[in-house]
């Protein structure tokens, strides 16, 4: 398994808007990508279960994933989530 | 009738009414059988279907790239989610609920969920929640999706809601203003409106069947207000703003987007003064660098309840919000004297004026003070809040203060809850904070002169008494001197020197205010473009002069004739 984490840094946090950027992203790859903030788990493929991580500035998220692909996905979600705003 | 709203996108209209109704037919709240969930499933999927083929038609004609369609996008997104649509079969299947209660139900949770979060701008996303929820419920009981495109000519729109993937595909053409039951000034749609440059009110009382289709309204979206049969007088009146508004900013418009300074580059901060928040919409009309001066005191005069302390950080939030990265200066309640709050009993004083207000009331009334500080150190988390206390005379009083600010981050440190450093400062109002500022200086950030109150307790003339306030002018040798005082006192620390008071927005005294060192003017909105037009037309060392010749001045006739002559030459 491939594991990263990184902390939210866009000033209104994750909203819809860069979260569904972030959706689409994932949904490119083939494996499982799971989000996990404060001690919720969220799939990184949907808007409805993302949306109650509560991603906002300053919190530590743990992205991670199995199978093919999984280091460039999680390198990819990461890295959205440190650059959208 | 005239009914009340929040003005989130300026401007004045007339028009008819249309009404978009919510869907009026009732949830069934019946169980289903067993035997029927299988159906209520199929409902669900049609509906969803049908939905998403309306949302993906009519963002046809948008630009792919633009916000409105990520905005659409971001619902389609939501709709096709596979594990909401588990989640809805599964309350379906397992609760023996309809296809609409169960979109109800599901979709009220995950509202729910956002409305907790610590962050009041995702919190905000919960209104979009509900809001494409209701649309989905009305399509699975229509059978159909609404749809706005039977919008007639020249219409003023009122609905309950509008979700800025809605908004995207309203024909704006056709629609002079809107008025919604709900939302806020920092809402996604009022952004959307302000940038269409539609009026828009929000949150606005008005009773759907009070209005018919095609009776003919107005709506003013700068003082905030609902025409709902306007008279003649009201037309002529709403017509003349109007007209005035239009004229005020092509007249000075050229004024917005210029740098605040003197003809040969002196430069000045040039802020806003407000009493409510949706005033800071109009910031980026008249290019103010900030907010000033906020008025927090009016939040409590005109509510029946006091704002606690979630309430005041939502609005604080809000501002911080709408500033995105300039400064909002706090000024904490001023109570007492003139200001009286329906909610909160005042002790009769014979001498209001001279008596418990500003910070004497806050600091003998902590629970109320103590409420406002954690709002405030709790918004300053989101973006730059400078905050000054009014009526502080004595360097004892601003420890007091300081005291209970760093209680109540005590407080917010042990309850796990994010706040951000504040600058601190006080309005200078009284002589006595003049002369004592060599001892507070080195605690402050910055000071703010309060012009009309220093004049009052100078002169010990009621500001309130037009014959008094004629004899003893803003504009006088003392005050003058008294700003040069302080002045004086905060250069010696190094401490930003502002000016919120009326003298601050007079054109008259610009030049001598600058000439006299002051680092930044807080004026009110109307006077912004004017007090920014009169600084392009001096020389810093012009008014470095008239500041000069100002300070040995005795008449206040003669510093009349000093500045109107300066003026004219």
């Amino acid at each position: 398994m491939v594991e990263k984490t990184v902390t939210i840094t866009a000033e209104h946090g994750i909203h819809t808007r860069p979260a569904a950027l972030l959706v689409k992203a994932a949904k490119g790859y083939d494996c499982d990508i799971l989000v996990e903030c404060q001690g919720k788990i969220a799939s990184a493929k949907s808007l409805f279960k993302l949306q109650t991580l509560g991603l906002y500035k300053g919190v530590s998220v743990t992205v991670s994933a199995e199978g093919e692909q999984a280091h460039q996905a999680v390198e990819n979600v990461a890295e959205l989530l440190i650059t959208l705003s | 009738m005239i009914i009340k709203g929040i003005a989130v996108s300026s401007g004045i209209a007339f028009g008819q009414a249309k009404v978009l109704k919510p869907s009026h037919a009732k949830l069934d709240y019946h169980l289903i059988p067993h035997t029927q969930l299988h159906q209520e499933q199929q409902r669900l999927t049609a509906a969803l279907d049908a939905l998403i083929k309306q949302i993906v038609l009519s963002a046809e004609h948008l630009d792919k790239a633009s916000e409105h369609h990520q905005l659409i996008d971001a619902d389609l997104m939501f709709l096709e989610d596979e594990e909401l649509q588990l989640e809805l079969n599964q309350t379906i299947a397992n609760q023996q609920f309809s296809a609409a209660l169960a979109v109800e139900h599901t979709f009220a949770k995950q509202a729910q969920i956002l409305k907790d979060m610590d962050s009041p701008y995702l919190a905000c996303r919960a209104d979009d929640v509900i809001c494409l929820g209701q649309r989905l419920i009305s399509t699975i009981l229509n059978g159909h999706c609404t749809s706005h495109s039977q919008l007639p000519e020249n219409c003023i729109l009122f609905t309950k809601d509008i979700t800025p993937a809605e908004f995207a595909i309203l024909p704006l053409e056709r629609i002079n203003a809107i008025v919604l039951q709900t939302g806020g000034v920092t809402s996604h749609t009022a952004i959307l409106a302000r940038s269409a440059e539609i009026p828009t009110l929000m949150n606005c009382n008005v009773e759907f069947d009070e209005l018919v289709d095609g009776a003919q309204v107005a709506v003013d979206a700068i003082g905030g207000a609902l025409y709902l049969s306007p008279t003649s007088a009201d037309h002529q009146h709403l017509s003349q703003l109007k007209q005035q508004a239009l004229i005020r900013k092509a007249g000075l418009t050229k004024f917005r987007d210029q740098v605040t300074q003197t003809a040969d580059g002196h430069s000045v901060a040039l802020l806003a003064n407000v009493g409510c928040i949706s005033e800071i919409n109009h910031l980026a009309d008249v290019g103010a660098e900030g907010v000033g001066l906020f008025r927090t005191e009016f939040m409590f005069m005109h509510s029946a309840e006091l704002p606690d302390e979630q309430t005041q950080y939502q609005r604080y939030c809000d501002a911080v919000q709408l500033l995105d990265g300039k400064p909002l200066t706090i000024r904490t309640m001023d109570l007492g004297a003139d200001k009286e709050v329906p909610a909160l009993t005042m002790a009769h004083e014979e001498n209001p004026a001279l008596g418990i207000r500003g910070v004497r009331y806050t600091l003998t009334h902590t629970l109320l003070f103590n409420a406002q500080l954690k709002a405030i150190l709790r918004a300053a988390n989101h973006g730059p809040i400078r905050l000054m206390f009014p009526m502080v005379n004595q360097v004892e009083e601003l420890e007091a203060v300081f005291e209970l600010i760093e209680e109540c981050k005590q407080q917010l440190v042990e309850d796990e809850r994010g706040f951000g450093e504040l600058s601190l400062g006080i309005v200078v109002e009284t002589p006595a904070a003049v002369f004592n500022l060599p001892s507070m200086v080195p605690m402050l950030d910055f000071i703010s002169i309060g012009t009309n109150d220093l004049t009052q307790y100078t002169m010990a003339a009621d500001r309130a008494n037009p014959q008094l306030v004629e004899q003893f002018p803003v504009l006088s040798p003392v005050i003058v001197k008294l700003i040069a005082q302080c002045i004086e006192a905060a250069k010696t620390a190094n401490v930003t020197v502002s000016m919120c008071g009326e003298l601050a927005s007079n054109p008259a005294a610009t030049a001598l205010l600058i000439g006299l060192g002051i680092d930044e003017l807080s004026v009110s909105l109307s006077a912004l473009l004017e007090v920014k037009q009169e600084l392009s037309h001096w020389r810093y060392p012009q008014c470095v002069n008239i500041a000069k010749q100002a300070l040995v001045t005795s008449r206040i006739e003669e510093l009349n004739v000093l500045l109107t002559h300066c003026r004219l030459s």
